[in-house]
C-alpha cells in the first residue's frame, strides 16, 4: 500500500515538472516581442533541465525488491537560451540601433507551440497513471472474501 | 502462510508485488518521459516465476526429510528484478521512453492487478465457505 502512495508521489514530482515547463513556455510566449529584459538586452528563451531521482542505485537485485528508491523527477534549474538573438529591420523601433536593426528575443513561437503540446500530453500521461494507481489500490481494497 | 494456507496465497502476493512494483517504475519511466539521457526501466518477473514452476523435470527424487531438493517449494528464490533498458534510444536528447507503449503497458498491467485481486478474493473465499459449514 505504501509503495502505492509513493507511485503517487512520483506521478505528482511529473505533473509539477511539467506544469512547471509550461510556466515557462507561457513566459517564453508572452515574451516573444520583449526587447527589454535583464541587463539591457533583449529577452532570452528559457528552458527547464529536468533530472530523475533516484535514493540510491536501485539495479542492486536485493533493493529491486521493494521497489522503495524511485523517485520520479525534478527541475534541476531553468537555463537561458544561448542562441543569438534574431535581428529585425524596423528603423522606427524605439529600441532600433543605428543602422535600423532591432536585436528581438530568440524565440521561436512555433517551437514553443510544440513544446506545450508535449508538456500538455505528458501531464496528462501522468495525470492517467494517477487514475490507474487509485484503480491499484480499489482493487486490493475489495479483497476481503467470503462477502 | 506455509501450513493452513494454500500455496495460491504465496504465488498470488508474489504476482500482485511484482504487478505494483511494475507499476511504480512505469510511473517512474512516464514522468521522466522529457529527461534528457533518462532510460527506461523494466521489470522481470514473470519470466522468472515460470522458469521456477517448470523446473520440475531434472528434480531429484526425496525420499527422506533431510535429502537436498534442487526444486525449492517456497518463492523465494523467485525476486522481481528491476533493469534499466541502456541499448536503444528513441528521441536526440537519448530517452528511450514511448510513451504510447508506457500507457499501453501500464492499462495492461492494470487489469492484471485486478485479476490478481479477485483471485485472491477468490481464495479467501473458499475459506469462508469451510468455516461457515455451508
Amino acid at each position: 500500500m505504501l509503495n502505492l502512495f509513493e507511485t503517487m508521489n512520483i506521478s505528482a514530482s511529473g505533473m509539477t515538472a511539467q506544469r512547471a515547463r509550461l510556466d515557462v513556455i507561457a513566459s517564453n510566449i508572452a515574451n516573444a516581442e520583449t526587447t527589454r529584459g535583464h541587463d539591457n538586452e533583449p529577452y532570452r528563451r528559457k528552458t527547464v533541465l529536468f533530472s530523475e531521482i533516484i535514493q540510491n542505485e536501485l539495479l542492486a537485485p536485493e533493493s529491486a525488491q521493494s521497489g522503495m528508491n524511485l523517485g520520479g523527477v525534478r527541475i534541476v534549474r531553468i537555463e537561458e537560451d544561448q542562441r543569438p538573438f534574431r535581428l529585425v529591420f524596423d528603423p522606427s523601433h524605439p529600441d532600433a540601433d543605428d543602422t535600423g536593426y532591432v536585436q528581438m528575443p530568440n524565440v521561436n513561437v512555433l517551437k514553443e507551440m510544440i513544446d506545450l503540446i508535449n508538456a500538455q500530453r505528458s501531464y496528462e500521461a501522468n495525470a492517467s497513471v494517477v487514475s490507474a494507481t487509485k484503480a491499484f489500490a480499489t482493487a486490493a481494497l475489495q479483497i476481503r472474501g467470503g462477502g | 502462510m506455509q501450513g493452513f494456507f494454500n500455496t495460491n496465497f504465496s504465488t498470488l502476493k508474489m504476482a500482485m508485488d511484482a504487478s505494483s512494483v511494475r507499476h511504480q517504475v512505469i510511473a517512474q519511466n512516464i514522468a521522466n518521459s522529457e529527461t534528457p539521457n533518462y532510460k527506461r526501466l523494466e521489470v522481470r518477473f514473470e519470466d522468472e516465476l515460470k522458469k521456477h514452476l517448470h523446473k520440475k523435470d531434472l528434480s531429484l527424487k526425496t525420499p527422506h526429510p533431510k535429502h537436498i531438493s534442487n526444486h525449492p517449494q517456497s518463492l523465494d528464490h523467485v525476486s522481481i528484478q528491476v533493469s534499466r533498458v541502456v541499448e536503444t534510444t528513441i528521441t536526440n536528447d537519448e530517452n528511450n521512453v514511448d510513451l504510447d507503449r508506457e500507457m499501453a503497458l501500464m492499462a495492461y498491467n492494470t487489469i492484471r492487478y485486478q485479476t490478481l485481486s479477485r483471485l485472491m478474493e477468490a481464495n479467501i473465499g473458499r475459506y469462508y465457505t469451510v468455516m461457515r459449514g455451508a
